[in-house]
């Protein structure tokens, strides 16, 4: 099956290796779309549908504390799963995202499969 | 040592420097898949271009983060990590990824050291050569890399110190 996948970081770079880990971890051929801070996120789901969603916290514009709670607050799309993506392991910062409504956290660094794990999670799936 | 305004005193930065240490090791490992075995990169410039990156930190402590890392290098571990060709990268890209690099071993030392308190860091800036200025009285770690070295200097106000010698009001 193939999901579409909305990823949130400012740096392109990361941008590039998160659409690289997705696609080695099984997830072919899901659509990786982009975004470069919440703003941008939230323009582009107004008019595109995703399965979930992987988003940096430290943006300019919009940051990813202000994503998830915008986002968290509109009925249509606050069912979207949230993963956040993020260099900021404080236990502090980890429960503030995740009671703001992100269903996952994944600390960078991380190993491909980390991410991979997590995107299973959320999506309620099993990768061969 | 560096000169603590909470404490009053000099203090050690021996904790912040294995925390420097452990991070750049695991970062690199994991994300760029270059394994830090300990060895010292070879002292002074060796006349190849370099890129240097600075961004700064806000929580408790506040500080810096500086890191320098010759072209090749960065433009072949830029390479490595999206998976593509070293003819590929372009000079942005390879800015980009010491940006991240720097981001991430900031991130990382500060969470190691900061468990219990939150952090804001700033976006990396690419710092032009000709104005950099060698980091005094800074935490410094050196990796010997393949094809250059990687050196990173950071610095906070005060020292950083484990959850259980903090005072809580």
């Amino acid at each position: 099956m193939a999901y579409r996948i909305l990823i949130v970081d400012d740096s392109p770079l990361m941008r590039a290796f998160a659409r690289r880990v997705i696609h080695l971890s099984g997830f072919e051929p899901s659509e990786c779309l982009e975004a470069s801070n919440g703003r941008e996120a939230l323009d582009l789901l107004r008019v595109q549908t995703v399965d979930a969603i992987l988003t940096d916290i430290n943006m300019p514009e919009m940051d990813g504390e202000e994503f998830l709670r915008q986002l968290t607050h509109d009925e249509a799309l606050r069912a979207i799963p949230v993963i956040v993506v993020s260099t900021d392991a404080t236990l502090k910062r980890i429960d503030r995202m995740l009671e703001l409504g992100a269903r996952g956290y994944v600390t960078k660094p991380f190993v491909p499969e980390e991410l991979r794990i997590e995107l299973e999670r959320v999506l309620g799936v099993a990768c061969e | 040592m560096s000169w603590s305004e909470f404490w009053e005193s000099p203090v050690s930065d021996v904790t912040f420097e294995s925390a420097l240490r452990d991070s750049a090791v695991e970062v690199l490992q994991k994300m760029f898949f270059i394994c830090d075995d300990g060895t010292p990169a070879p002292e002074g410039d060796n006349g190849t271009p370099e890129i240097a990156v600075r961004l700064t930190f806000e929580g408790t402590p506040p500080g810096w983060l500086a890191l320098r890392v010759g072209k090749m290098a960065a433009r072949s571990i830029a390479a490595d990590f999206l998976g593509e060709e070293e003819w590929m990268m372009t000079d942005r890209q390879a800015e980009e990824m010491v940006c991240e690099l720097a981001n991430m071993i900031c991130g990382s030392v500060l969470s190691r050291t900061e468990s219990e308190a939150t952090f804001r860091l700033s976006s990396p800036l690419v710092v032009p050569l000709a104005d950099w200025v060698e980091p005094e009285n800074a935490t410094v770690h050196s990796v010997a890399l393949a094809n250059g070295a990687l050196t990173i200097f950071m610095k906070a106000e005060i020292p950083a110190c484990r959850s259980n010698e903090r005072f809580v009001s």
